[in-house]
């Protein structure tokens, strides 16, 4: 332990002796790390302002719909082709499903929304119960959301998103304001809080009226059907609950036994598998092209190491002449390497999740500094050192003695 | 029992595709306590002959026991131990680490054989005060002159107690007055009852051995003790 302690003193001497060679090796070493770290920590971020995202439906609750989502071009074609979900059919399964704590139904449609003079065009308006704010945790910022009695009586209220508030009522009070969506009249009754964007695109731009108002106006939704948004009691019934929902549902679509569904079940947790499937390509490639330059990085290590160890030849013929043994000249190297690879890591890991923290500001996410990305930075740095290191670092140890002292 | 023990000696170094005999069939024995001087012209073989019995190489042909132990079969670690602690090395050319302070060089053998920093300080002072440097322990070489690196290199040869002292060329980088100065450091420490073995081409540096070897094309062409009349120093 003593001689232990010792040469990792002999090695940090060294390298504050050789602040220069140090600091380019250290250079090398950031920039490798910092790059991994923001690539891993931007991705990260994006992850988990997806999964926020999703949450917000919460663990218990699922979506139904003709057609969720298509893995190939072929199963589009079929799925596309399904029946649409029916107010009828939603409405069977409000009336026979035992397990579903709430069920939301809901259509969407784009139109023209008219305020004044203000014109706003495809505005995704979105026809859904009053107890959709219940189901999805959408935050209410002025006003309120329908109540059932607007719904049974379709009365022609609107709950506005962020951008629609803004765009027509900037610096005035929108809530009794009457807008006009695709000629009809409708009353503002509440503005959604702001959600910011996601993947560059705003969240803020719907609208959402009664269900029963929507069906009134736009009739039937032929093309997409009818949406359910369904929770269940509890996170342990989930399963259950589906499994229900999707019994009503077959038997309503009239689906043989020997067929699968004619339709998309679907959790949060499903949705993220999903989009995890997706990008994982582009993620593998981003992190494969940043490592690049921690493999530049460490041969930056590698190419110092042997430029000291050559210019201190001398010095390991001395210390071999006075009993150093190879793993004693083999540590001391090695530790160098390790000790600049691995500061040069801190930094990186510090200077990559800064520099993450900055991109993703830009498209309204905040990231945490996270224990694996931390750990991984670390494993990987000092990895570097070693395995770059350990070359130099064994050229050092078996030079012969007499030839390293008579050397020039 | 000899100290040193050497049989038919040889070191081979293969050329392309002649073979250098740098030494040739030595044979030699040396107690514990004597003060032995290696003599012999440059290309001689004695330079050989000291990596040798320094345990820095490992003969050819031939056996060499240090301590009764068999020197040639040892792995790379049983000869850097041997050097550790029974070899205390004087070079021509010092051999200090120059951005060290002579404490440190001095300490230097005792952090590869793990004594704790404490004492290591303790003996390293001690050896720096035995060769009177004890005012320059924390000077680094580029601060002292020739003779004082000299004796910072002694004291790192002193530190670990060793079975022998050898010194190659010990004087070979030092001016006549200052080379007589570390002369007589070793003639006190052959008086303390340390083993010394000096390597020179200088007829006046022999003289302070007791017993002079002359090599010359690697074989051992003369072994004679100097009577104690002529011997320079001791007087």
């Amino acid at each position: 332990m003593a001689i232990f302690t010792s040469i990792f003193r002999i090695s940090l001497g060294a390298l504050v002796a050789n602040k220069l060679r140090s600091g380019l090796t250290f250079l090398g070493i950031i920039i490798g790390v910092t790059s991994v770290m923001t690539i891993v920590s931007a991705l990260e971020g994006m992850q988990a302002a997806i999964r926020e995202d999703l949450e917000t439906l919460g663990p218990s609750t699922f979506m139904v719909a003709k057609m969720m989502t298509a893995m190939s071009e072929q199963e589009f074609l079929d799925k596309i082709k399904r029946k649409p979900i029916t107010v009828d059919m939603a409405e069977a399964v409000e009336e026979n499903c035992v397990l579903c704590d709430k069920i939301s139904p809901r259509a969407f449609e784009d139109a023209t929304v008219k305020y004044g003079s203000e014109k706003l065009n495809n505005i995704t308006v979105m026809g859904g119960s009053s107890n959709f704010i219940d189901i999805v945790d959408m935050d209410v910022a002025q006003g309120q959301f329908h109540s059932p009695e607007d719904d049974l009586y379709k009365r022609k209220v609107a709950f506005v998103g962020d951008l629609v508030r803004e765009t027509f009522f900037e610096g005035t009070d929108p809530l009794g304001k009457t807008i006009k969506i695709e000629g009809d009249k409708y009353m503002v009754i509440g503005v959604a809080k702001r959600r910011g964007q996601m993947f560059g695109e705003s969240q803020d731009n719907f609208l959402i009226i009664p269900f029963s108002t929507f069906i009134g106006q736009f009739g039937e939704p032929r093309r997409q059907g009818v949406f359910l948004t369904i929770k269940a009691a509890s996170v342990e019934q989930l399963e259950e609950t589906m499994d229900e929902v999707r019994v009503i549902l077959r038997s309503y679509r009239k689906v043989p036994y020997s067929e699968p569904d004619d339709f998309d079940l679907m959790t949060a947790d499903n949705v993220l598998d999903l989009l995890n499937q997706f990008t994982r390509l582009f993620r593998l490639s981003l992190i494969g092209i940043s490592a690049i330059s921690l493999v530049i990085g460490g041969i930056v290590v590698m190419n110092i190491m042997m430029v000291s160890v050559t210019e201190r030849t001398r010095e390991i013929g001395i210390r071999k002449s006075i009993g150093a043994k190879q793993r004693h000249i083999l540590m001391q190297f090695l530790f160098e390497a390790v000790v600049l690879t691995l500061t040069g890591g801190l930094v990186g890991i510090v200077a990559g999740f800064l520099i993450a923290r900055v991109l993703t500001a830009q498209i309204d996410m905040s990231i945490q500094p996270s224990a694996v990305a931390i750990i991984a930075g670390l494993v990987i740095s000092t990895g570097i050192g070693l395995i770059f290191g350990v070359y130099p670092a064994m050229k050092a140890a078996r030079l012969d003695p007499i030839k390293a002292l008579s050397y020039e | 029992m000899s100290m040193i023990r050497t049989e038919d000696l040889w070191r081979t170094y293969v050329m392309g595709s002649e073979q250098l005999h740098a030494l040739r069939s030595v044979t030699l024995n040396i107690d514990k306590g004597e003060y032995v001087a290696i003599m012999g012209p440059s290309g001689s073989g004695k330079s050989t002959l000291m990596n040798l019995i320094g345990c820095l190489d490992t003969p050819t042909k031939g056996e060499y026991w240090l301590n009764g132990k068999g020197v040639r079969t040892m792995n790379d670690n049983e000869l850097a131990n041997i050097r550790n602690r029974e070899i205390g090395f004087v070079f021509q050319t010092f051999n200090l680490l120059p951005r060290a302070s002579a404490l440190h060089n001095v300490e230097l053998p005792l952090i590869y054989n793990g004594t704790p920093a404490a004492e290591r300080s303790k003996k390293a002072k001690l050896a720096l005060e035995k060769v009177e440097l004890g005012d320059r322990m924390y000077h680094k070489p580029s601060e002292l002159s020739g003779g004082q690196r000299q004796r910072v290199a002694v004291a790192r040869a002193l530190v670990n107690d060793p079975s022998i002292i050898l010194a190659d060329e010990p004087t070979g980088n030092l001016d006549s007055k200052t080379s007589e100065e570390i002369m007589k450091l070793l003639d006190t420490l052959h008086r303390q009852g340390n083993t010394i073995i000096v390597v020179t081409h200088e007829a006046s540096v022999a003289r302070h051995a007791h017993r002079v070897l002359s090599i010359l094309d690697g074989q051992i062409a003369g072994d004679e003790t100097i009577p104690e009349h002529e011997r320079n120093g001791v007087h």
